[in-house]
């Protein structure tokens, strides 16, 4: 039943309205009809005055009041909603579709919710229903298959968002071999996916209502490296508000583990349709990426996969052959050990190096090339390869330099000259600092590169800015010239030793990472055409990646076509050679799906924002309260002192929670701020807050007994609402359960640790493993914490001598290494630089002390550690270690500045 | 109303364990009827009173000639004066004497065997019961009489008021006057009655019957109470709100009663309808009888 907008769900209830009537009736009649009583004594009590005067009708006031609180109850019951998006009024059949993509994962929960909706609805109204997911195979058969919208449902239940785009058009072919009228009722997730016919079609058909969600979905484009950098581009259609956007690389530790590598944040702004997000890291992590992926939306498009052609350069080096005794001084020798770590090296002729389309050509110290194979090369640079060409004697030989060689950058003198030799009044030459256009700029110079040979560069008007590093007499030592789309470089030193030290220098690697990293059309595409490629793991609907249900080979051709279910995104590998395939392709953009007129359209989670229930019930609750007291006053008892009472502790009751709370908060605050406290946090597991409340408390009692710390008793402390700022020390035991923080309470953490609080965080998995729940529940409590960069506990830590001189700190667990914050200042800028005097804001580690530390009533360990001896003496340097902290934590860095105390007496005593 | 056979007989049967009552002659009447109430004097009767000398004037033959022969004077015997006194009863028979709150029996109805009781107590006595006002109101005494007394009772014929009001005595005084009500009637009808029973007769007992419920006045709620001919009525919305101004009220009568009682020099008894009649029964017996 509707009243225009107004929807009620459970209309009948209304028939209740029919009571009011009949309740106006009883109300009336408030006081009971008097009693008859024969009585001779009558007599007596005529002329007597009556003391409480009843009112014989309910005033009509007091009557209204109630007959509201009545029909607002009965109303809210009939639930009412305020429906913006009024449901097809028809009972005709019904089409439900649903697109069912990449797109709509983000909000899948509730999109399935209003299909449900929908289907029920349809389902009471008895309306043959078709239910169709875009991006899923359509019913076979001819006709359509109508059935009750109530079997549809269990099919609902069970779909997921498929990782690839709708199919509209082969949906619209669908429907244009079959007949029949229809409403619809289409999910769409509001873009147009380059197909945009169906809305008319549908049209043709009967009413069309189309329901989008309110937020229009975002896209990564495949990972490229631009200027050297990994960068992803964001796609998205244009909105009226800007819109914040998080990125997280996802790569594998060196232990192979899944690991965060880095993260950006960028802005898509107002009416923009895409933002390229770079990111700063090394190359080493660079080549250890798996995949970036865009928070806050869980689909398969924001998730972009690495390929190899991003995560290793080809670089084929090619050199003479030398003899095996100086195997070691050849300069292929060295560019072998700089290059080996991050690149595949290729170590073949010219000829087939070029066929296995390497990202760089070294060619160290050659001559002359055949004109077949020269010719080879400078197509190959053309097309955007680098080619590093380092000097030595056959370069300085060969005539090759004196002409103008398009494989050389500059044109050289014959014989190269040396400098600094026996015959020679020069010394070897260093280094110019590096201009600022240059690739190598910001690169420290060292004192030590030293340049004895070179090869000359010709003057000419274009040699400054082909001169990529110079020697400090200008002479150029690094020479670069475009070459089509790509670029040659010449070194003008040998890659050995002989005539510079350069290539003994990190500056080397260094140098040659800055060439490699820039080597613009590195990150060419791979040539999928022609070969077949297995799926290796591919995206489901949400952006997860796992096995292929049917590890069918494609061929590279389908694969360079959109994806679909007969070629998912995933990873496909053909030999060697992985090739990541994302939703969306480079050149892919989102447009918004354009509806014809005369469509009606709705967004999606407005509807429940309009539910008139609650209001409805809270009102018809109040204006009961309000008939009690209305009751109480015209019945003449408010002024009764019992009922004051009895209202006066239901005001009370109704604040006293409040005020309890606040008396605990000053409790603990006292206690707190009275005496040394050593506080953990509850973790909301009865038996861990047990541990950790033992644990300090033995930890206290041997604090107590050998230091000057005299410590209270342990307090739990709850981050999220309690004061930290008393505790110097918070002992945090991680759980599985642990969520990460609300940002309230983040805030409050990082104040704390900022202002001088430490906190040190036990994941108590030492035992288990390396990285257990507790260290992933770590890690996720940590995302949102400012935590500085961390290190194993040195030698030389303040935490190694702050009371007993330790060199490993077992809890019940040992061996497994203590992080602290590196202890070299940090950067310019940083927050904890000084703030802390060098303090660490936390420790981390995974031993378990609280266990170690604890003790029961009797004073008596709690825990059994190790076996025997060896445990008692584990259990003695976990209690070392406790007082260390303390220590550490009280005195600060004043340990470590007594190495400097024989240096202060010895001046005293002058 | 009981039958006239079982007001009898319950009224035999409240009687049976008291001895015969004779009406204490306190005060002498000018009834001359004979009766075996000794005077304390001598005159006309049975009993030997005392002996004494003959006087000049003496008849001759109220020498006691078997005395005077023990002696040198002549002796007189002298009887002593014998006198049937009447007691004049009145029970109330008014609506309101009908009325009967949680007990099994109404105001009326013990006011009956009470009056009953007194008369059979009485007439074996030799005393002579006057119902007033009622088929039974010439005093005598024998078996005829107390039939008529329990029909006189139990005649519910006649109309009746509310309120029930003492009836006039009859010209010959009584001594003794018992009027069994609830003296609830309008103070301008019970007290100007009694004033006029006062000066009739100079002892006299009131016996108020009330019902226990008009003593607690346990009532609550919206009531209309009514008078037991519905000629009065009054409505309240919190009947117990108004116990304690009712019981002042009752309290205020009952001083006024007893204020009239002690005035007149009658004596005031309470009974509730719903206790035993043997106490006020005993307590007449033994006041009428002098016993006390």
């Amino acid at each position: 039943m509707s009243l225009g907008p107004l929807v009620f769900l459970s209309p009948w209830l209304l028939a209740g309205l029919l009571v009011l009537p009949v309740l106006w009736w009883l109300l009336r009649a408030t006081p009971p009809a008097p009693r008859h009583l024969k009585f001779p004594a009558v007599r007596l009590l005529l002329r007597l005055h009556d003391p409480e005067k009843i009112a014989d009708k309910t005033p009509l006031w007091l009557l209204l009041l109630r007959m509201l609180a009545l029909a607002a109850a009965i109303v809210a019951f009939a639930d009412p909603v305020l429906d913006p998006d009024p449901q097809a009024e028809g009972n005709g059949p019904l089409l439900v579709v649903m697109d069912g993509g990449w797109a709509s994962a983000p909000d899948w929960a509730a999109r399935v919710q209003a299909a449900e909706a929908t289907l029920e609805q349809a389902a009471r109204r008895g309306r043959p229903t078709v239910f169709v997911s875009l991006s899923r195979p359509l019913p076979q058969g001819a006709g359509l298959p109508f059935r009750d919208a109530g079997d549809w449902l269990a099919e609902l239940r069970g779909l997921e968002p498929q990782p690839w785009a709708p199919d509209r058009a082969a949906f619209a072919d669908w429907l244009a071999v079959r007949d029949g009228n229809f409403d619809t009722w289409w999910l769409t997730d509001g873009l147009s996916h380059d197909a945009s016919g169906l809305a008319a079609v549908l049209v043709d058909r009967g009413a069309v209502q189309v329901v989008d969600t309110a937020r229009s979905p975002l896209a990564l484009l495949p990972l490229s490296t631009v200027e050297g950098r990994l960068s992803t581009t964001v796609a998205g259609v244009p909105e009226p508000a800007d819109r914040a956007l998080s990125l997280k690389v996802f790569g594998t530790a060196p232990n192979g583990t899944p690991v965060a590598l880095a993260r950006a944040d960028a802005l898509l702004e107002a009416g923009e349709t895409s933002v390229t997000v770079p990111f700063d890291m090394p190359l080493e992590l660079r080549n250890r990426t798996t995949r970036v992926v865009l928070e806050g939306s869980a689909s398969a498009a924001s998730v972009a996969l690495a390929g190899d052609g991003l995560r290793r350069r080809k670089v084929a080096l090619i050199g003479a052959q030398v003899q095996e005794g100086s195997q070691l001084v050849s300069p292929l020798f060295y560019l072998q050990k700089a290059l080996e770590p991050s690149v595949v090296l290729l170590r073949a002729d010219l000829t087939d190096s070029l066929l296995a389309a390497p990202d760089v050509v070294i060619l160290a110290d050659v001559g002359t090339l055949s004109d077949s194979s020269a010719s080879k090369l400078q197509a190959w640079v053309e097309q955007g390869g680098l080619l590093l060409r380092f000097a030595g004697p056959r370069l300085a030989a060969s005539a090759s330099g004196t002409r103008d060689d398009p494989l050389l950058p500059v044109r050289l003198r014959t014989g190269g000259r040396s400098l600094g030799g026996a015959m020679s009044w020069s010394t070897p030459k260093r280094l110019q600092p590096f201009a600022a256009n240059s690739p190598f700029s910001g690169l420290p110079v060292p004192d030590d590169v030293t340049v004895s040979a070179q090869v000359v560069a010709q003057p000419a008007p274009d040699l400054a800015e082909r001169t990529l590093a110079a020697l400090e007499d200008g002479t150029p030592l690094v020479t670069a010239r475009d070459l089509g789309k790509g670029r040659v470089v010449l070194f003008h030193v040998t890659a050995n030793a002989e005539w510079s030290t350069l290539p003994l220098s990190g500056l080397f690697v260094q140098m040659l990472e800055r060439l490699s990293v820039s080597s613009g059309g590195a990150g060419a595409p791979v040539d999928l055409a022609g070969r077949d490629w297995t799926p290796e793991q591919v995206l489901d609907g949400f952006g997860r990646l796992g096995p292929p249900e049917n590890p069918v080979p494609v061929s590279g051709a389908r694969l360079l076509e959109p994806v679909a279910a007969d070629a998912p995104p995933g990873l496909y590998r053909a030999g060697e050679e992985v090739v990541a395939i994302d939703v969306l392709r480079a050149d892919d953009r989102l447009e918004t799906l354009d509806l014809p007129a005369g469509i009606r359209f709705g967004v999606l989670g407005e509807r429940r924002a309009q539910a008139f229930k609650p209001p409805l019930l809270l009102m018809a609750l109040s204006l009961l309260l309000l008939d009690i007291l209305a009751t109480l006053g015209v019945t003449g008892r408010l002024r009764n002192s019992g009922t004051m009472q009895a209202l006066g502790l239901l005001a009370l009751v109704s604040i006293l929670p409040f005020g309890e709370a606040r008396a605990g908060t000053d409790e603990l605050a006292l206690r707190a701020a009275n005496e040394t406290v050593l506080a953990y946090v509850r973790t909301g597991d009865p038996e861990v807050d047990r541990i950790s409340a033992a644990g300090l408390r033995g930890l206290g009692l041997v604090l107590f007994r050998r230091t000057s710390i005299e410590p209270a008793a342990p307090i739990g402390v709850d981050v999220e609402t309690d004061e930290l700022g008393f505790f110097p020390l918070l002992y945090w035991p991680l759980t599985e359960g642990q969520k990460p923080l609300p940002p309230a309470a983040s805030e409050r953490v990082n104040r704390y640790l900022s202002s001088g609080g430490m906190i040190l965080f036990d994941t108590r998995d030492a035992g288990q493993g390396v990285a257990g729940a507790n260290t992933q529940a770590l890690q996720r409590l940590t995302a949102s914490l400012d935590i500085p960069p961390l290190e194993p506990v040195p030698q030389d830590h303040v935490l190694t001598r702050a009371f007993y001189l330790l060199q490993d700190f077992p809890g019940r667990w040992a061996k497994t290494p203590v992080w602290v914050e590196v202890s070299t200042p940090a950067p310019e800028g940083g927050r904890f630089a000084n703030i802390n005097d060098g303090v660490s804001p936390v420790i981390i580690g995974g031993n378990d002390w609280a266990a170690a530390w604890a003790v029961d009533a009797d004073n008596r360990p709690m825990f059994p550690i190790g076996r025997g001896l060896a445990g008692n003496r584990q259990r003695e340097m976990a209690r070392r270690f406790g007082v260390n902290l303390v220590m550490y934590v009280m005195t600060g860095n004043y340990k470590s500045d007594q190495v400097h105390v024989p240096a202060l007496l010895e001046r005293l005593g002058e | 109303m009981a039958a006239p056979l079982h007001l009898r007989r319950d009224a035999e049967h409240l009687a049976d364990p008291l001895p015969a009552l004779l009406v204490a002659a306190k005060q002498l009447a000018a009834n001359v009827s004979l009766g075996i109430h000794g005077c304390r004097q001598s005159g006309m009767g049975e009993s030997f009173w005392q002996y004494r000398q003959a006087l000049p004037g003496d008849a001759m033959s109220a020498i006691d000639w078997r005395r005077s022969a023990r002696s040198d004077t002549v002796f007189i015997r002298e009887r002593e004066w014998e006198a049937a006194h009447t007691v004049a009863i009145w029970a109330d028979n008014a609506l309101s004497m009908d009325f009967r709150g949680s007990g099994e029996t109404t105001k009326g109805a013990r006011a009956n065997l009470l009056a009953l009781a007194l008369s059979v107590l009485l007439d074996k006595g030799g005393e002579r019961v006057a119902f007033p006002a009622t088929i039974a109101a010439d005093p005598r005494h024998g078996e005829r009489h107390l039939q008529r007394i329990a029909q006189a009772l139990s005649d519910v014929s006649a109309e009746r008021p509310e309120y029930g009001t003492a009836p006039d005595l009859p010209p010959l005084k009584p001594a003794t006057t018992v009027l069994f009500s609830d003296f609830l009637g309008p103070d301008d009808q019970v007290f100007p009655a009694l004033e006029r029973a006062a000066k009739a007769c100079h002892c006299g007992y009131l016996v108020r019957i009330l019902d226990p419920q008009e003593e607690s006045f346990p009532f609550d709620g919206r009531v209309v109470f009514e008078s037991m001919g519905g000629g009065v009525s009054f409505e309240t919305h919190r009947a117990r709100a108004l116990q304690e101004a009712y019981r002042a009220r009752l309290a205020e009568r009952t001083e006024r009663l007893r204020d009239f009682a002690q005035r007149t020099g009658w004596h005031m008894l309470d009974h509730r309808s719903g206790e035993s009649a043997q106490p006020v029964l005993l307590a007449l017996f033994s006041g009428i009888g002098g016993r006390e």
